[in-house]
């Protein structure tokens, strides 16, 4: 078990190391870097940067370097827990990506509590009562949330938020709530803008979560302990949700490695869609700017989150499943 | 969905306007603003375009104000000691407007939005009469700003700037020539921040020289006669730009800088390794990394400025906010201090349509950036719900997509034998239906036509230039191709190339993400060149990649707006190539003009041989009268090679589309709307005030 342990986490480490690889070549891909789009920004709104300024700047952030001395620079200042100055923000990225990181997990995990408080009591509803009206309506809701692009569904309900109860346009917080320190008033505040987000970011999920559970239950309210629990005359709400719900929930353990990752970045598109202050928009942003500290730093944290998560889906799913804990022994 | 709601309206909104042209007549035109009225005179957008107007100075001292008032926040400040009295903070000789309308009110905070730090122009816009030099509200006389006079010599090689007596920074240190002598002497000549000199302040590729005379005089020197220094004083150049613009976002320049603030981060001042070890404690890989920021005026709150607010919350974090600056050098005609409004907060927003809808919701009290022309339709439509008004400010620039055509092209000889031929670039321009794009893409707002500027600005050709070869006439376009030898045609009616590899493709190089939609301009003109013959491609790039290609002389032709043509010799780099930063008209040839042709390669043409040589000779010519002259020329050179080809200008595309609270007092009806003029700067945003 032990060896299993620590064979596990060397592979992690090792992986992450992987992940930073790529992100870094992926990042450097596009033509350019960092001061070729802060020219192009500069001359956008009427500014002069001369050759000899663009090549001095470059020298100032070590551009000027091969691709894989910046990269062991970079993962030379990371090991010393330094991520760099967010070049645009003139911040440390741990400052700029911390601002944000709380707020994402906010929202994130709201999404994923809308989610689960919709979809499980639903795909269990439709397992149980299979090919019944309700189950028919469920899956039908439960598909349009599928099928509809959550920032399609964004900019709809934010128009409709606009028009009819003249509510407040995206973002988090009130005016007067934005730049205020931490109160009880602000949480309030918070609390009053999550619902949209949230259940925006977590329709699309329902679907899917709906027809895993659904399909997995089905698989088990066959299976011989069901009816032999029936036949001992166990009442209906008991048996099901003692034991074939219990081993219905195992894909949602080994589905915890990406939600993750999820957490931390929240969704790209329906955060800008939104105006929310998550880190998705900071990683679009730094992407475009090719701020390889910033950019670098979020890919590199998403690839550890995985990384992070899948063990830990490993380690939930051995525990809550003795099947799989004596496959490993044997 | 957004979208089919705003083209629905558009729809019923022409009908509308069709049915109000007669009211239209009626409304006002300033002289200025004549071309558009003509252009216009059906459409839309004329309601919504007012009379140029805006807030004056007051020069004559005699008329001063001797009694000075000052906002309730700060008369609590003085009370409780923290700050000397009104009279002891505003220079003896201060900066005096005469406001719009009316004395205003102080008070308020003004909503805007910003799309984050690398919006700075978003606020520097607002607080740029830092500047040395200034224009008055029409963007064409120079006005005093930062300095009170100035001075040339008779052989135009010196020129001397007086500053205002008694004029301090944000923090009650006093604004001397040692502040200008500091800058040229620490920043500006150390090579390891500023590693070249700027060509804002060099004249013929020689470097001038920043000296004081006494502790009020300022004294630019040059060695061959360099007339136009004080319009680059004035306008929005390195030199001039003040320290909201050219000191923020790792810029160096500015001409001055709070000396008793910065030389704390300067290793002359103290050693090197004590500014890098401050460096390294606040995060930072050096001291010039450090330094750099910490004159950053939207990132640090600390460092002292002299506009009319100050950054209170840096624009880092999810509010940008400023606050009035105590020590503003600016009265109204009764001698209260400006500005009248205290704070300035802007949103983040982490898109456009959410910054859009914003402002249609009317939570933005003054939003002119950001705004686009396309949403105009909604946001009258909800004017009276956010209770707002929207005006529109067309620009002076005559092209927002223009054709800029690469004249030193060589990767395909073909293709660049025809984009090197004057009769080719003619009929390419004949071709294209001018008033189907201003329909489509303008709103009908804008002006068909060449690139040249507006016809109020006098570096403008005259009327005649503005069509000339700049009209819809494919008869003439097919003459002009089958006479230079395009004659052979493919099955769908496409010309052939001479040398027998098949269609003549002409690639149409487009950027993502522009202010104005240049990828389906080019798609229509694609339709439109169907009929002379003419295959183009539009090729749509991501904005770096686009940049790109233009550095390495890859494009043919890159469709961009032509601002900052209006101001010819202070932004030429979109009227002629000769800025190697952004040479969209060739790079080669720019780097051959900026290196005195040390580097890259001459013109082939001899008339752009000839635009660039008058281009160079405009600075050492003493009168303004002198140098449009000259400028009038280049243009109708221009136009007539057609160097570039313009298409529809003149309109609020950029900056232009101005949504303004009911409750805001003092906004002019319509501002100039240039670079130069720091739109909405040169309208004293200091003496807007909430009526209520």
């Amino acid at each position: 078990m032990l060896a299993y342990l620590v064979r596990r986490l060397f592979l992690a480490v090792l992986t992450s190391l992987a992940v930073s690889v790529l992100a870094y070549i992926v990042i450097e891909l596009p033509p350019g870097d960092y001061i070729t789009s802060y020219i192009a920004q500069m001359s956008s709104s009427g500014s002069f940067v001369s050759a000899q300024e663009a090549e001095a700047l470059r020298q100032q952030y070590g551009l000027d370097q091969p691709l894989y001395i910046q990269y062991l620079r970079w993962m030379g200042m990371v090991l010393r827990g330094n991520f760099g100055m967010a070049l645009e923000y003139g911040r440390p990225v741990a400052e700029v990506i911390g601002d944000r990181l709380w707020l994402t997990m906010v929202v994130s995990v709201g999404a994923i509590i809308f989610t689960w408080l919709v979809a499980l009591p639903i795909g269990i509803y439709s397992a149980v009562r299979q090919y019944s009206i309700g189950d028919y309506i469920a899956t039908f809701v439960g598909f349009i949330g599928l099928a509809i692009p959550s920032f399609m569904l964004a900019l709809i309900l934010m128009y409709f938020g606009f028009t009819l109860f003249n509510a407040n346009i995206g973002g988090l917080f009130s005016d007067e709530f934005a730049e205020a320190p931490w109160s009880l008033a602000k949480a309030w505040d918070l609390t009053k803008h999550l619902p949209l987000p949230a259940l925006i970011l977590g329709f699309a999920g329902t679907a899917q979560l709906i027809r895993i559970m659904r399909a997995n239950l089905l698989d088990e309210l066959g299976k011989p302990y069901v009816v032999t629990a029936r036949a001992r005359g166990l009442s209906e709400t008991r048996l099901i949700m003692k034991y074939p719900v219990r081993v219905a929930l195992n894909p949602f353990a080994s589905t915890i490695g990406y939600l993750l990752p999820y957490v931390v970045s929240g969704s790209i598109i329906v955060s800008l869609v939104l105006s929310l202050p998550t880190v998705g928009p900071l990683l679009l942003k730094a992407l475009v700017a090719q701020d390889m500290f910033l950019a670098g730093t979020i890919v590199l944290l998403l690839g550890v989150m995985t990384v992070i998560g899948t063990f830990l889906s490993d380690l939930l799913l051995m525990w809550i499943d003795p099947r799989i804990r004596f496959e490993g022994k044997q | 969905m957004a979208k089919k709601q705003a083209s629905v309206t558009r729809r019923e909104f022409l009908q509308q306007a069709a049915l109000a042209s007669g009211a239209v007549a009626l409304a006002g035109f300033s002289p200025t603003a004549a071309t558009v009225a003509q252009a216009g005179e059906q459409r839309i957008g004329s309601q919504l375009i007012g009379k140029l107007e805006g807030p004056e100075l007051v020069l004559d001292p005699a008329k001063w104000p001797k009694k000075f008032g000052e906002a309730p926040m700060l008369a609590e400040l003085v009370k409780a000691g923290k700050l000397p009295p009104v009279e002891k903070r505003i220079p003896e000789e201060p900066m005096v407007v005469k406001p719009l309308h009316s004395i205003g009110k102080y008070g308020g905070t003004w909503r805007r939005g910003f799309t984050g730090p690398g919006d700075g122009e978003n606020g520097n816009r607002i607080v740029s009469t830092d500047k040395i030099l200034f224009w008055d509200y029409t963007g064409t006389k120079i006005m005093p700003c930062l300095a009170k006079d100035w001075k040339v010599s008779d052989d135009g090689r010196v020129i001397a700037i007086t500053l205002r007596k008694g004029h301090r920074w944000s923090d009650g240190h006093p604004f001397t020539a040692d502040d200008f002598v500091f800058w040229y002497e620490d920043i500006y000549m150390n090579r390891d921040i500023q590693p070249n000199p700027h060509p804002d302040f060099m004249v013929n590729g020689k470097p001038g020289r920043l000296t004081k005379r006494d502790d009020y005089t300022v004294v630019f020197e040059f060695p061959e006669p360099n007339y136009l220094f004080v319009d680059i004083l004035a306008g929005s150049t390195a030199m001039g730009g003040g320290q909201a613009t050219q000191q923020f976002f790792l810029r160096t320049m500015g001409a001055y800088m709070p000396a008793h603030y910065i030389k704390q981060f300067l290793p002359k001042y103290s050693s090197r390794d004590e500014v890098d070890r401050k460096a390294k404690a606040a995060g930072f890989d050096g001291w010039l990394s450090y330094a750099k920021n910490r004159w950053d005026w939207r990132l640090n709150t600390e460092v002292p400025t002299l506009g009319p607010w100050k950054t209170v919350m840096p624009a880092n974090t999810p509010t940008w906010g400023l606050e009035r600056n105590p020590f503003y050098y600016g009265v109204d005609t009764e001698g209260n201090q400006l500005p009248y409004i205290d704070k300035i907060n802007m949103g983040l927003a982490e898109n456009l349509e959410v910054l859009n809808l914003r402002a249609i919701a009317g939570q933005y009290d003054l939003q002119e950036r950001h705004t686009a022309m396309s949403k105009i339709p909604v946001f009258l439509e909800n004017r009276a719900k956010g209770n707002y008004d929207v005006r529109l400010d067309p620009a002076l620039n005559g092209s927002d997509a223009t054709l800029q055509i690469n004249h030193a092209y060589e990767a395909d000889p073909e293709i660049a034998k025809w984009l090197h031929n004057r009769d080719f670039r003619r009929a390419l321009s004949l071709g294209i239906e001018r008033d189907q794009l201003n329909e489509t893409f303008w709103l009908g707002i804008g002006v068909a036509g060449s690139v040249i500027p507006s016809e109020s600005s006098p570096y403008s050709p005259g009327a005649e230039w503005r069509k000339k070869w700049s009209t819809h006439n494919p008869k003439q376009a097919n003459e002009l191709l089958d006479k230079i030898g395009l004659t052979k045609k493919d099955g769908e009616g496409y010309r052939l190339r001479t040398d027998g590899k098949g269609r003549l493709r002409i690639e149409l190089q487009t950027s993502a993400g522009a202010f104005i939609p240049h990828t389906q301009i080019a798609e229509m003109i694609k339709e439109h060149w169907k009929k002379i013959g003419i295959q183009a491609d539009t090729k749509e790039l991501e904005r770096n990649l686009f940049f790109t290609k233009i550095k390495g002389n890859e494009h043919q032709i890159a469709i961009w707006a032509n601002d900052g043509t209006e101001v010819l010799y202070l932004f030429p780099r979109h009227a002629l190539p000769v800025d190697p930063v952004e040479a969209l008209m060739g790079h080669p040839i720019a780097d051959w003009f900026a290196s005195n042709g040390k580097a890259g390669k001459a013109p082939t043409d001899p008339e752009m041989l000839k635009a660039l040589e008058m281009f160079r000779s405009a600075g050492s010519k003493k009168t303004a009268q002198e140098r449009y002259e000259i400028a009038r020329e280049i243009f109708k050179i221009i136009v007539d090679n057609q160097f570039s080809i313009g298409t529809v200008g003149q309109s609020p595309a950029t900056m232009g589309v101005r949504i303004v609270s009911k409750k805001l007092g003092n906004i002019p009806a319509r501002e100039v709307n240039a670079q130069h003029a720091r739109t909405p700067c040169s309208s004293h945003p200091a003496t807007f005030f909430y009526k209520s």
